[in-house]
């Protein structure tokens, strides 16, 4: 097992560019959107002044077709209001979704850009967090929260202007909003981000161990863990319950404290407003609609503030997807053309980890068109040095090469026409069998994947299948058994053909008792090929030309069956045990 | 419930206080006055300020109480029926309680104070509006739901459209994860294009699928706008044409127009709580379904005596005695065969049966608890759940951890953890490959010692050398107690005190594994197979 590396994440100014970029893509839209935006909040406006005018009017006495002409004009921006409330939404849904689809395809297009050593090295949970959890929580803010951010700030700013426009001394009540809210806000932002990261953490958890208990629930039951279970479930409620009582405690506080700073300037307004008209120096209607805009800034003000935690969650979010395209690749393309395909590993060494060497020099001169099995205890070093042959690692020191050229001198795309890698990791891809087949060779014909899989005796269950190679399979689609999902893999690299394959216990899933006749009508297409299997079972071993131990990180035995059994060493006792003293 | 009421009837009659203030304090000059309805104002804003935090914490607290409990069920239910479980009903189902449906459940708790404050409130203000002006209550009476009938039909064609939307969503990222859970594959063997272009054509697909909700959510967020503003426009007329002709004061039509944007609260209120309550519905009628199941064992009404210790097993169906202190393999030209048997012998199968004896009485008659105690199998299929390692190891807090570790043949495993036996498995044990995890759950098995321990292909997915290591060490762990494996492996085999060969589920020879070798062809064929074609 390697040490997992995490993929990096972009930092702050990384992803301001990436928001700039974005801005400047799409200049029309996002003018368009803002703008419809400031005159639906400017004609949201009128209705105030109208009715500070009505009241005045009634006040002083007026007459009816003065009510219905004022009236009239109230209409009429409400209709104004509403259909420009109908484009600035629908622009901005529109800009939303745009950005929203070209990130999450550059996040995609990055990831299968990765170098495959990361690949292998950071194992796909991270990767699975950024794909499923992160694109959700950025489409939420890109859809929601941003667009709601963006009108909300349009109004305050608008209504606040419109309340200051009937006169000056407006702002001295607004000022007592500040102090509880800029103390209640900065008091909440700064606990808020881990509260509710701790929050999803724990409820996550519980629906770790609810699914594990549900879909282990034969082992639950065979092992008597039930007790265990249910204590565990009790105590990631508890968990829970206390990371919610925690937010539960910010919201106390911050709430109110928002109320309050959102009561202050309405109250502050009257008195200040009815305490000027006393003096006469503002007018009824004045009074009237300062209060009414003040009012009116409280909805505004208020999602802005409430949204202000979501969009922080929705940042870093965008910062861990933007992170992958920062992964730095790790081939240097030479530009030298293999001279043969005839395959050499020289004086390899390679750690994962800094001064932990999980190989010591290894040596290994393959033939061209041989069959070479290595076996050896897990933990030896096999499958790192099958993922070193196949040019995934560059060695720490030495060199592994094909035709004398490093095998991570070449670009990707070559590489695999030389060097192919099947691991035990199988799996299959929501598709037809047709479409999991052709992968390497996209437009393979029918009688070409029918044959990839004739080689891996696969046809026997593909034809038995209703649809035949049509048959949609992979998470959601047809089941197919781990057994078949290797054939699957095999398929897919008889179809591929390099002249060298790395099989890292291809076949380990695959019933003993199929498991060798697969192997050998796998040799009977491949011959001619260069094999090397790491090999999970001894008739693997017994059947390839030359058989090389692994041990410890170095090749302890190395020749054919026959060489090795009659020499003695361990190789010989596994055979022993294995074949029966017969 | 009753602070939602309070919130709710606090915003309802605020507009009132305003027009008050407005008609009493400011339009009259009367600073007394002024002062007073501000304090009022005042004095309301904060009652509304602290019912609404009280009315959120309760939700919340009810919200969580029904989410924990149904969760703490759907665990012992899950217990209770253990092995049954898959067998009656799809995992992905039980698991969806305690994502979405707990969600469901917990918002009807959410939403039910605030539709209580909603209807109160409405009402509040219907009265205030009867009581100065009949014309203007009866608006307000007809008006509101009138509105409510006006905005449900729309909402049909939108929440079709967003469920479409809402699915390609949930296929476009279940996409993504296709591609990056098979990532290592495609950037082994090349296929990038074909996936990244699907990805387009999926992720522009929901695009399209999300502006089409987009067009209709948008007009319903204008209708939202307009229909409540034409009930103002309208409210705002008729009271202006009353104050001209001096029925009500310029402060009571400031109060109007307030009541009449107010009562958009309640009656969105209304629709959420509608919508809530039919999704909660279909939640809870779930969970009920899954509560009401019952597991496949039955315990015996009158359990027999426990066997005494070393009592032998037996299985008339095939005919297999396990001899008590052996070790004993079962090799089955069938592989469902051995895995079927094996699990009849520690009373896991599905059927229930009365041929499988210990010490002469049969399984079916002894209290559940008592075979689970004395007979544990481990099978092909055993989850390995997530923890400190130490602790998965050894479930049961008894077992010798080292021992187990040192027999399975796992120190490799252990030496690659930085933090060795304090590690934190993963969920599912994902962090390991296949191989690994077969090790660590014969560990576990090891580990919790019972008398009588069938492992069913304990080392199908280990290299040869691991392999004849674990067969070693196996028989020298379990010296003494009795250990069922099913195998085909020759290297755990030659290991073994007896073997006893299946043909169709009947045993039909059994000697160790030399003697069968030499013995009996068929058994040579299943367990070398062509090799001797080859040598």
């Amino acid at each position: 097992m390697s040490v997992t590396t995490r993929l990096p994440i972009a930092d702050g100014r990384a992803v301001r560019r990436y928001v700039g970029q974005v801005a400047h893509r799409h200049p029309r839209l996002l003018w368009t959107a803002l703008g419809l935006h400031v005159l639906a909040a400017l004609t949201a406006l009128a209705a105030p002044r109208l009715l500070g005018d009505l009241v005045e009017s009634v006040e002083n006495g007026t007459t009816r077709s003065y009510v219905d002409e004022i009236v009239m004009w109230l209409a009429i921006f409400l209709v104004l209001q509403s259909v420009l409330t109908r484009y600035a939404r629908y622009r901005s849904q529109v800009m939303g979704e745009l950005v929203l689809a070209e990130l999450r395809e550059d996040f995609v297009a990055n990831t299968l850009a990765l170098p495959v050593g990361t690949v292998e090295a950071a194992g796909s949970g991270d990767l699975l967090t950024r794909t499923g959890s992160d694109i959700d929580r950025l489409g939420w803010s890109v859809r929601w929260a941003l667009p709601e951010w963006t009108i909300a700030v349009v109004s305050a700013v608008l209504t606040f202007a419109a309340a200051l426009s009937v006169g000056w001394w407006v702002a001295l009540p607004c000022m007592l909003a500040l102090p509880p809210l800029v103390v209640g806000l900065r008091w909440y932002l700064a606990r808020a981000k881990d509260g509710y990261l701790a929050e999803t953490a724990s409820y996550s958890q519980i629906t770790t161990t609810l699914s594990e208990t549900v879909e282990g629930s034969r082992t639950v039951e065979a092992l008597g863990l039930g007790a265990k279970r249910v204590e565990l479930c009790d105590d990631d409620c508890a968990k829970s319950f206390t990371a919610e009582k925690y937010t539960l405690h910010l919201r106390t506080v911050f709430f109110p404290s928002m109320e309050l700073s959102y009561l202050l300037p309405v109250v502050g307004t009257l008195l200040f407003g009815g305490w000027l008209y006393t003096r006469g120096e503002v007018s009824l209607a004045e009074v009237t609609t300062a209060t009414l805009y003040v009012q009116m800034l409280i909805d505004p003000v208020d999602r802005i503030v409430s949204i202000l935690d979501e969009l922080q969650l929705g940042a870093a979010a965008l910062a861990r997807l933007l992170g992958v395209a920062q992964v730095p690749d790790d081939r240097t393309v030479s530009g030298r053309v293999p001279s043969s395909e005839k395959l050499d590993a020289e004086d390899v060494r390679f750690s994962y980890v800094e001064g932990r060497d999980v190989l010591h020099g290894i040596d290994l001169d393959v033939g061209v068109g041989e069959r070479i099995a290595m076996v050896g205890p897990s933990g030896a070093g096999k499958s790192t040095l099958g993922r070193l042959l196949a040019g995934i690692h560059p060695p720490r020191t030495g060199a592994v090469t094909v035709g004398d050229v490093g095998l991570v001198e070449l670009p990707l795309g070559d590489l695999r026409g030389h060097v192919a890698l099947v691991t035990q990791e199988h799996h299959v891809f929501v598709g037809t069998l047709r479409e999991n087949v052709v992968l390497a060779r996209p437009g393979s014909s029918d009688d070409a994947v029918r044959a990839a899989l004739g080689a891996v005796d696969a046809l026997e269950w593909v034809d038995l299948l209703p649809l035949g190679l049509d048959t949609v399979v992979g998470s959601g689609g047809r089941a197919v058994t781990a057994a078949q999902a290797q054939q699957i893999a095999l398929a897919r690299l008889v179809l591929a053909d390099p002249h060298t394959l790395v099989l890292d216990e291809a076949t380990s899933l695959i019933d003993p008792r199929a498991a060798r006749h697969l192997e050998r009508s796998l040799a009977a297409v491949l011959e001619g090929r260069t094999v090397i299997a790491i090999a999970h079972r001894l008739f693997s071993a017994h059947d390839a030309d030359r058989v090389a131990v692994v041990e410890d990180g170095v090749i302890s035995e190395f020749g054919s069956h026959d060489d090795l059994v009659a020499a003695g060493g361990s190789y010989a006792a596994l055979w022993e045990s294995w074949h029966g003293k017969s | 419930m009753a602070f939602g009421i309070v919130w709710m009837s606090c915003q309802a009659v605020m507009p009132a206080v305003l027009g008050r203030a407005i008609d009493l304090g400011v339009a009259d000059k009367d600073q007394q006055q002024l002062l007073l309805w501000a304090g009022v104002m005042l004095m309301i804003g904060l009652l509304q300020a602290v019912t609404g935090i009280m009315r959120h914490r309760f939700a919340v607290t009810n919200w969580l109480t029904a989410s924990y409990r149904i969760v703490q069920l759907t665990t012992r239910q899950s217990v209770r029926l253990g092995g049954s479980l898959p067998r009656k009903v799809s995992t992905g189902e039980v698991i969806a309680i305690g994502t979405t449906d707990l969600d469901h459940i917990g918002n009807v708790m959410d939403v039910t104070a605030r539709f209580a404050g909603a209807i109160v409130s409405f009402f509040l203000v219907s009265a205030i509006l009867l009581s100065t002006s009949v014309q203007l209550g009866l608006v307000v009476l007809i008006g509101v739901p009138l509105l409510l009938l006006v905005m449900g039909p729309l909402l049909k064609p939108l929440q079709a459209r967003s469920a479409v939307e809402r699915q390609m969503r949930s296929d476009l990222s279940n996409t993504g994860t296709d591609i990056v859970g098979g990532l290592r594959v495609l950037r082994g063997i090349g296929g990038e294009g074909v996936f990244l272009d699907r990805y387009r054509r999926e992720s522009q697909a929901t695009r399209t699928a999300a502006v089409n909700v987009a067009k209709l959510q948008s007009v319903l967020d204008a209708l939202q706008v307009f229909l409540p503003g034409v009930f103002v426009v309208l409210v705002v007329w008729l009271g202006a044409r009353s104050a001209v002709a001096g029925e009500i004061s310029a402060g009571e039509l400031v109060a109007f127009y307030g009541y009449s944007a107010f009562l958009m609260l309640p009656l969105r209120t209304a629709t959420e709580f509608a919508n809530k309550l039919i999704r909660g519905r279909v939640a809870a009628s779930r969970v009920c379904r899954v509560m009401a199941l019952e597991p496949d064992v039955v315990e015996p009404a009158s359990p027999a005596a426990v066997p005494a210790p070393d009592s032998e097993l037996h299985d008339a169906r095939s005919g297999l005695r396990v001899r008590p202190g052996l070790l004993t393999a079962i090799v089955s030209d069938q592989p469902d065969d051995s895995a079927l048997l094996a699990d009849r012998l520690g009373l896991c199968a599905a059927e229930q049966d009365d041929e499988v004896h210990l010490g002469g009485t049969p399984l079916t008659s002894l209290r559940h608890a008592d075979v689970r105690e004395r007979i544990m199998v481990s099978d092909t299929g055993a989850a390995l759940f997530a923890g400190r390692l130490a602790d998965r190891i050894d479930e049961r807090g008894t077992g010798d951890v080292e021992k187990a570790l040192f027999t399975a043949s796992a120190e490799d495993i252990l030496e690659a953890l930085p933090e060795g036996l304090e590690s934190v498995v993963t969920e599912k044990g994902r962090s390991f490959s296949g191989g690994q995890r077969q090790r660590l759950v014969l560990a576990r098995a090891l580990a919790a010692d019972p008398e009588i321990l069938v492992l069913v292909e304990p080392t199908s997915a280990v290299d040869a050398h691991t392999e004849a290591r674990i067969a070693d060490r196996l028989r020298a762990h379990r010296a003494g107690r009795t250990t069922v494996v099913t195998t085909v492996s020759p290297l755990l085999l030659d290991a073994v005190d007896e073997v006893a060969f299946l043909v169709d589920g009947r045993v039909v020879a059994v000697g160790t594994h030399t003697d069968l070798l030499s013995k009996v062809a068929a058994y040579r064929r299943v367990v070398v197979r062509d090799v001797e074609a080859a040598v």
